[in-house]
C-alpha cells in the first residue's frame, strides 16, 4: 500500500493543473448544458418571441427601430445575467440534491480554481442564446448602430455584472431555502428595470436612479452610449461609466467572495449536500 | 495504535509508504469531535472518537440512526471540518494538508447520487477522474477496466439517470476508484440494492481489498454485510465508540453457548428462583421467550419444571449462538459494556 503522494509544486508548475481544474469544471457545466440543449433552446425561442411582442406593444403595433436599437443591448445583457442566476442558482441546488457537489469538492483543487470553472460555463450558457439573438434581431431588423471597439468595454463590463449577479445568486442558494422565489424577482426587476422595455433614460428620474442600481442596467446605459456614435470619453463624462465601474467592482467582488464564503461555511457544516 | 503494530506484526510483508511520515495508519482519528449549531443550542454528533486502521483493513463502523457514522465519514473526507481533534490519512493531515489528504481516498456518500445523472458513465468517470488532477491518457484504461469489470461497458455511453438503482451505485464506486485511491470510505454502499447487485457490490469491495490492499472504511445498517466483510468492527453510539474489536473477537466474547425456550403465557408466573443468575425473560405478542446466557443442563431442567408447574405450554427449546445482531442490539441498548471492556486491550491485542 503506497499513499498517493502530493505533487511537488514546481515539479508540473502550478498553471497547468490550474488551468486543467478551471477546464474540467467548465468542461463539465457545457456537458450538462448540452444535455439540456432542448430547454436552452426554448428559452431562446420564447425570449426572442417575448421581446418581439414588447416591442410591438410599445410600438403600438408597430416595430420603431430606434426603440429596438436602444434596448436590444438591454436584451443581451438580461438573458447573460437571468441565465447565470437560474442555471446558477439551480444547478447548484441540483449539486446539493445530488451529492455531487461534495464530490467536486473531493479534488485536490482550490475551490477557487473550482468556482473559476463553474462560471466560465455559466458565462457560456448565458452567452450562447444571447449572442444568437443578437444575430438574429441584429441582422433581422438591422438598427442603426455605431459599431465601433469604443463598444468592447461597456460590454465586456456589462457581461461581467451579469455573471457577478449570477455568482451572488448562486451563492445565495447554499445559504437561503427559498432561493427561487428571490431569483425569480431579481431577474424580474433585470427585465423591468434593465431598459428591455424602454431605455433607463426615459423612466422618470427617481426610478431612473434607482434602476441604475440594477445589474447590468448601468452597463447598458454605457453601450447605448458607445453604440450612438458617442465614444467613451461621453459616457465618462456624464459619469455613467465611471459608475459602472464601480458596479461591476462591487458586484463581481460580492459575487466572488459570497460564493467562496458560503461554500467554506458549508464545509464546514457539512451544507455541501441535502440532509 | 496498539491496533496497528498488531495488524503489522501479523503482516510483516506490508509494504511501507515512502512519503507518508505515519503510514502504519491509513486512516487515522485522534480526540475528533464535531459539534452542530442546534438552534441556539449546540449538538455533539462525533464525540472524541480516536480509531486508527491499518492499511489494507476493512473495517465496518456501526451505530444506529443519528449516530455519528456520516459525519465521522464526511469529517475525514473534510467536507465537515471537525471542533476539535486531527484526521490523518496516510500521513496527510486532513485540515492543513487537504489536497494530499484528498487524494488518499475514494467516498460514496450516503443516501446521496454522488454522480451526474444527466452525463453518462463514461463523461462521469472521465470527469472524477480530471478533476482529481489525471490527464484523460491515465484515466481511460482505468475507466475501461472498472467499467468491464462492473458489467457497464455496452452501456458506457447512456446516462446514468437511465441506469437501474444498482448500476447507478456501481458508478458511484467507480467514480470513487478511479484514481486508484489507497483508501476507500463507504457510507452504506448497499443501500436500497437488490440481493443480487448488493452481492455484487459486496464481493467488489471483498476483492478490492483482498487483491488491492485497500483500506476500506465502511458503514452500514446491514450487520450481515458487516459481518461479511469488515475483519473489524466499531459501534459509535451518540457519538461515541463504545465497541472497537476484530469481527471475530466481538462474535466469540458473546458466542457462549446459551439456551432459549420458547413457550406459550406462562399463566401463574414462575416462583422465584428458578430463572438462573443472567437469565431474563421477553414477552412477544405470540410466544415468550426464556433466554438463559451460559446456562448448564442442569439449569435448563429447573426452569422446564418450573415452567411445567406454572402450567406453561413450551413452543421450542433450542441452543442459540448471538449473531451479530444480537450483539449488537445489546451494546446499542444497554451499552452496559463501557468502552474499556469492548475494546482489545494493548496487551490483548499484541498477544
Ligand atoms: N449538517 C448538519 N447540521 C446539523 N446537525 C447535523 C448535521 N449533520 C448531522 N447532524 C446531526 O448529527 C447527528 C449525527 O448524524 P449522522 O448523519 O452523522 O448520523 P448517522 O450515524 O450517519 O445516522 P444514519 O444511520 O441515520 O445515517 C444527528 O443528530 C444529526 O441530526
Ligand atoms: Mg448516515
Amino acid at each position: 500500500m503506497t499513499a498517493i503522494t502530493a505533487p511537488r509544486p514546481g515539479a508540473q508548475g502550478v498553471l497547468g493543473p490550474a488551468l486543467r481544474a478551471v477546464g474540467t469544471e467548465a468542461g463539465k457545466g457545457l456537458a450538462l448544458m448540452w444535455r439540456r440543449r432542448a430547454i436552452t433552446i426554448t428559452g431562446i425561442a420564447l425570449n426572442g418571441l417575448l421581446y418581439l411582442m414588447i416591442q410591438f406593444f410599445i410600438g403600438g403595433g408597430h416595430l420603431v427601430l430606434p426603440v429596438l436599437a436602444l434596448t436590444l443591448p438591454a436584451l443581451i445583457a438580461y438573458i447573460v445575467a437571468a441565465t447565470a442566476a437560474l442555471q446558477g442558482s439551480g444547478g447548484i441546488a441540483e449539486e446539493v440534491n445530488a451529492g455531487t457537489l461534495e464530490q467536486v469538492h473531493l479534488s485536490p483543487a482550490r475551490p477557487s480554481l473550482l468556482a473559476a470553472g463553474r462560471l466560465a460555463a455559466l458565462a457560456a450558457e448565458g452567452l450562447i442564446p444571447a449572442i444568437v439573438l443578437a444575430l438574429a434581431f441584429g441582422l433581422g431588423y438591422r438598427p442603426h448602430w455605431a459599431i465601433s471597439p469604443d463598444a468592447l468595454v461597456p460590454l465586456a463590463l456589462t457581461i461581467a455584472d451579469a455573471l457577478g449577479y449570477g455568482l451572488l445568486m448562486t451563492a445565495l442558494t447554499l445559504r437561503l431555502a427559498s432561493i427561487g422565489a428571490v431569483v425569480h424577482v431579481f431577474n424580474m426587476a433585470v427585465m423591468f428595470l434593465g431598459g428591455l422595455f424602454v431605455p433607463i433614460t426615459l423612466f422618470p428620474h427617481g426610478i431612473e436612479i434607482f434602476a441604475r442600481f440594477v445589474p447590468t442596467a448601468l452597463g447598458v446605459e454605457v453601450l447605448n452610449t458607445t453604440l450612438a456614435g458617442r465614444g467613451l470619453a461621453a459616457a465618462w463624462a456624464d459619469g455613467t461609466l465611471p459608475w459602472l465601474l464601480a458596479h461591476v467592482a462591487v458586484l463581481a467582488a460580492l459575487g466572488w467572495l459570497a460564493y467562496l464564503h458560503t461554500l467554506r461555511r458549508a464545509r464546514r457544516e457539512g451544507g455541501l449536500s441535502a440532509r | 495504535m496498539a491496533y496497528a503494530i498488531n495488524f503489522n506484526v501479523m503482516n510483516p510483508g506490508r509494504e511501507r509508504s515512502p512519503v507518508a511520515p505515519l503510514a502504519d495508519v491509513a486512516i487515522g482519528l485522534t480526540g475528533v469531535t464535531k459539534r452542530y449549531q442546534r438552534g441556539k443550542g449546540l449538538l455533539t454528533a462525533v464525540s472524541e472518537v480516536t480509531l486508527s486502521v491499518p492499511p489494507g483493513q476493512v473495517i465496518g463502523l456501526l451505530g444506529p440512526n443519528g449516530a455519528g457514522k456520516t459525519t465521522t465519514i464526511k469529517m475525514i473526507c473534510g467536507l465537515v471540518l471537525p471542533t476539535a481533534g486531527t484526521i490523518t490519512l496516510n500521513g496527510y493531515d486532513v485540515a492543513r494538508q487537504r489536497a494530499g489528504a484528498v487524494r488518499q481516498i475514494g467516498a460514496v456518500l450516503e443516501g446521496s447520487r454522488n454522480v451526474y445523472w444527466p452525463l453518462s458513465a463514461w463523461q462521469n468517470l472521465m470527469y472524477f477522474g480530471r478533476l482529481k488532477g489525471l490527464r484523460a491518457v491515465a484515466i481511460r484504461p482505468r475507466a475501461e477496466r472498472l467499467l468491464t469489470e462492473l458489467g457497464l461497458w455496452e452501456r458506457r455511453h447512456e446516462s446514468v439517470g437511465s441506469f437501474s438503482r444498482g448500476m447507478q451505485q456501481k458508478v458511484a464506486i467507480a467514480a470513487a476508484l478511479i484514481t486508484d485511491p489507497p483508501v476507500l470510505l463507504l457510507d452504506e454502499p448497499t443501500i436500497g440494492l437488490d440481493v443480487a447487485a448488493a452481492r455484487t457490490v459486496k464481493d467488489w469491495i471483498a476483492r478490492l481489498a483482498a487483491d488491492e490492499g485497500k483500506t476500506v472504511l465502511l458503514t452500514t445498517h446491514q450487520l450481515g454485510v458487516a459481518q461479511e466483510l469488515a475483519s473489524r468492527i466499531a459501534v459509535i453510539r451518540d457519538g461515541k465508540i463504545i465497541a472497537d474489536l476484530p469481527t471475530g473477537e466481538l462474535l466469540s466474547r458473546y458466542a457462549e453457548d446459551r439456551f432459549e425456550i420458547r413457550t406459550r403465557k406462562i399463566p401463574n408466573g414462575l416462583r422465584p428462583g428458578v430463572l438462573p443468575a443472567g437469565g431474563r425473560i421477553e414477552h412477544g405478542a405470540e410466544a415468550t421467550r426464556i433466554l438463559l446466557p451460559g446456562a448448564g443442563q442442569a439449569d435448563l431442567y429447573r426452569v422446564l419444571d418450573g415452567l411445567r408447574a406454572a402450567g406453561s405450554q413450551l413452543i421450542s427449546v433450542s441452543q442459540a449462538r448471538p449473531g451479530l445482531e444480537d450483539i449488537f442490539l445489546r451494546l446499542i441498548r444497554d451499552g452496559e459494556e463501557g468502552p474499556g471492556a469492548v475494546r482489545a486491550t494493548a496487551a490483548e491485542r499484541v498477544a
